[in-house]
């Protein structure tokens, strides 16, 4: 503003009309920008309290509460860590139960969104892997379940009785379970979990028996396929985290 | 779409619904309309998280969608607003409003519907019979015949509406229209469904989790009468109501309780004949005012007429005489009035931040418009150097500012005027966008407190349980004290600190939407007024 003028002391507008008179200095120019948390001169009112803003508060906190749980809060899949861990497999699945809730009118959304309902392994019926194998197979949504069920447990007969005339030499239940992951591995179509269950509870000598999901199991390992209770998998990662604080106790 | 507008929104989205969809939302606001493909491919998301967030912003209302813009084959297009998400902040009032008018019924209806965006009559009153049979004592149960009695209520009076029939839902490909119909636009906005619900609300008893299964599945099974009825929490309706409280609480304090009665009835009488734009309310007579007025406040009619005299001398404006006939023919000035709510709100700002002598002069300069700097002094009564100062402060806020008139073509400096003024509509609007950064930075500095202590608050919680647990299996008293003594007092003293913050905070939200909710609403009424 002021190297205009030749280094002469002339600013580019009258100094009258705006009220700075000859004499006066001008304030000192900013060299930086304005401090992040500035000292206030005037302190701020303080809130209004009252039976009406607490009631509000806890509504507002109720509400935040409320909507956690509702299927509509949708967590993304947890970050993979740096190394693989073999609890992985056990954990992912955990949180998805709540979507399964919420069951929306598609009349009122564009078809585009429709995701192809995934049931629950429970219902003997396989639980697609990956999102593009889920997309790719377009499933009917109303599925009759008897029927699904009936057919599902014949195919799955099948495919042990060819298991058991391969393995008619070795150990069945130990070739068995190498076969089990042989397979796990070779095989898109069948998820493992379920391969699990057929492993489990059916016969060794590969007879026809009907498939027995046991109602007798703990809720952990039912949802997860498994003989375990989900704190098994906790692979200790978690240990030593708590009390580092209170330093009284040494730790050993 | 400002930036500020936009990070509030986000960050309330990523409280109430999760990352995912403050993702998406973050994404459509900033971006405009967009379809399917793009939105996967520029988030970065999962298509089934996309598809999934997607359905929950349509859900809520925060969504739109539409056929795409180059005809009918074209994929549709979603595209997404600050005002809905925005009014999430304002949930809490809307629920004490429905309690007070229409007891905890009402409060917990429109709790349900605000929580799950839409829902059907029958789903609405099934839940929260359900919750409300939970809090009574055992034996009682809530009857549905109550909850419906209080969702028609709210219905009649237009707190709830019904969502509009969105007609290209299913083919993605037969509507033509742009712009998505407005629930008002359909003739049974306001119908109730005729149904007769029959039941009693449920309790959930832990024991019987099988039958409960087994009823769930009969309830299912029952065929649904109001199948593709959906509603919704009306909020213009619920603005109305406030903007009405505030005019009637401001004349309370400017006057006293008796012209803020007379007031109040006016407005009430006013309710269903006026437009929810309207600058004015209709005339009403003096003698309908007297008729109307409580029975309780035995007015006769001459006090009766000296308050109207005094309403209408109020600089204020609130109430206007429109005609001389019946008794005298007279308005609330809703637009005026709301007008003024916001000039004061901008006077106490200014009070509140650059003391008491910056705010006489901003009161100077919103009365007078224009003023050069020696009239500023003069007028203020403040020394030359003091007020200088000050105007200069307010000039760098952005709070008033400098208007150059000059006397020759040349714009030359000496041969200019230069007059200080405050443009109330601009000035409103910079204010208001403050308010959403104050609002986004309380949000942000909750959320911060809460992840330092983290830790602390995990334990306290996983403590709780364990006592709840204890207490339910019925334990000593030695186990419990056992147990809550393993938080030692300098962590108890952390976690009361922590609450109060958050208290403060979480409050602190609160009071600034009441401000927001005042400015929104006189800038929204300068949009609309031909004024």
């Amino acid at each position: 503003m002021a190297a205009r003028g030749r280094s002469r002391r002339t600013l580019s507008f009258s100094v009258d009309s705006v009220g700075i008179n000859r004499g006066e200095s001008l304030p000192p120019t900013l060299q930086q920008p304005t401090p992040v948390f500035p000292v206030m001169e005037q302190k701020p009112l303080p809130l209004t309290g009252g039976e009406e803003a607490e009631y509000l508060l806890a509504l507002k906190q109720d509400f935040r509460g409320a909507m956690r749980s509702l299927p509509c809060f949708i967590q993304p899949a947890a970050a993979l860590r740096d190394v693989e861990r073999y609890s992985d497999k056990y954990h992912s699945s955990e949180h998805t139960d709540g979507l399964m809730d919420w069951t929306p009118d598609w009349q009122r959304f564009p078809r585009e969104l429709r995701i192809h309902a995934r049931k629950p392994a429970r219902d003997g019926v396989s639980v697609a892997r990956s999102d593009a194998q889920s997309a790719q197979k377009k499933k009917k949504k109303k599925v009759r379940e008897k029927e699904e069920v009936l057919i599902k447990l014949e195919t799955l007969q099948k495919k042990e009785e060819q298991q058991s005339e391969e393995d008619d030499d070795d150990d069945n239940t130990e070739q068995k379970k190498k076969q089990e992951d042989d397979d796990a591995d070779g095989d898109e179509e069948y998820d493992e979990e379920e391969f699990e269950e057929v492993i489990l509870y059916v016969t060794c000598d590969g007879s026809n028996q009907s498939v027995w999901t046991g109602s007798g199991l703990t809720e952990g390992s039912v949802l997860q396929e498994t003989d375990y209770i989900m704190s098994y998998f906790d692979n200790g990662e978690d240990f030593g985290g708590d009390s580092d604080d209170n330093m009284d106790e040494a730790i050993y | 779409m400002t930036a500020q507008e936009v990070r509030l929104c986000g960050l309330l989205l990523h409280e109430h619904f999760g990352e995912v969809v403050e993702k998406v939302g973050t994404h459509l606001l900033r971006s405009g309309a967009q379809n399917l493909r793009t939105i996967i491919h520029e988030t970065g998301l999962s298509v089934d998280l996309v598809k999934k967030s997607l359905m929950v912003l349509v859900q809520h209302g925060a969504c739109l969608f539409s056929s795409g813009r180059k005809g009918p084959g074209s994929p549709t297009e979603y595209r997404s607003g600050c005002d809905r998400i925005l009014r999430i902040l304002r949930y809490p009032r809307y629920i004490y409003t429905a309690k007070t008018l229409y007891g905890d019924t009402g409060e917990l209806v429109v709790e349900e519907l605000l929580q799950r965006g839409h829902m059907t009559m029958s789903g609405t009153v099934k839940t929260v019979a359900d919750r409300l049979t939970q809090n009574m004592e055992e034996g009682r149960s809530m009857d549905y015949s109550e909850v419906s009695s209080a969702f028609s209520k709210l219905v009649e009076t237009h707190f709830l509406q019904r969502c509009p029939k969105l007609a290209g839902a299913g083919t993605a490909d037969s509507t033509t229209s742009a712009i998505p119909p407005t629930p008002e636009s359909f003739p049974d906005c306001y119908k109730v469904p005729h149904m007769t619900l029959v039941g009693r609300g449920k309790r959930q008893l832990a024991a019987e989790d099988g039958e409960d299964q087994r009823n769930a599945k009969r309830q299912k099974m029952d065929s649904e009468v109001d199948e593709g009825i959906y509603w919704q929490v009306n909020f213009e309706r619920f603005h109305l109501h406030f903007r009405d409280q505030a005019i009637i609480s401001a004349v309370a304090n400017k006057l006293d309780q008796t012209s803020s009665e007379i007031v109040r009835t006016m407005l009430r009488m006013s309710e269903v004949t006026t437009s929810p734009a309207a600058t004015c309310t209709k005339p009403l007579s003096a003698n309908e005012i007297f008729r109307s007025l409580p029975a309780s406040y035995n007015i006769p009619r001459p006090i009766l007429d000296q308050y109207l005299t005094l309403l209408v001398d109020d600089p204020m404006e609130f109430v206007g005489k429109a005609g001389e006939s019946g008794g005298g023919m007279y308005v609330v000035n809703l637009h005026r009035a709301l007008a003024n709510l916001a000039r004061a709100t901008l006077e106490s700002v200014v009070q509140e931040r650059f003391g008491s002598r910056s705010a006489r002069i901003f009161r100077l300069l919103l009365r007078k418009r224009h003023l050069e700097q020696k009239q500023v002094e003069d007028f203020a009564m403040i020394p030359a150097k003091e007020a200088k100062d000050m105007l200069y402060t307010l000039l760098s806020q952005n709070l008033v500012q400098l208007q150059e008139i000059p006397k020759t073509p040349d714009y030359a400096p000496s041969r200019t005027f230069y007059l200080y003024t405050v443009n109330q509509l601009p000035t409103a609007r910079m204010l208001l966008q403050n308010c959403y950064k104050t609002v986004a930075n309380l949000i942000e500095r909750r959320l911060f407190e809460s992840k330092e202590s983290k830790r602390l608050l995990e334990k306290s919680q996983r403590i709780e349980a364990i006592l709840a647990s204890l207490q339910a299996s019925g334990a000593e008293p030695e186990q419990l004290t056992e147990v809550e003594e393993m938080i030692t007092a300098p962590e108890k003293q952390q976690l009361d600190a922590l609450k109060l913050h958050i208290n403060k905070l979480d409050s602190a939200e609160n009071q600034v939407d009441e401000t927001i909710f005042l400015l929104e609403s006189y800038v929204n009424s300068t949009a609309t007024s031909t004024v």
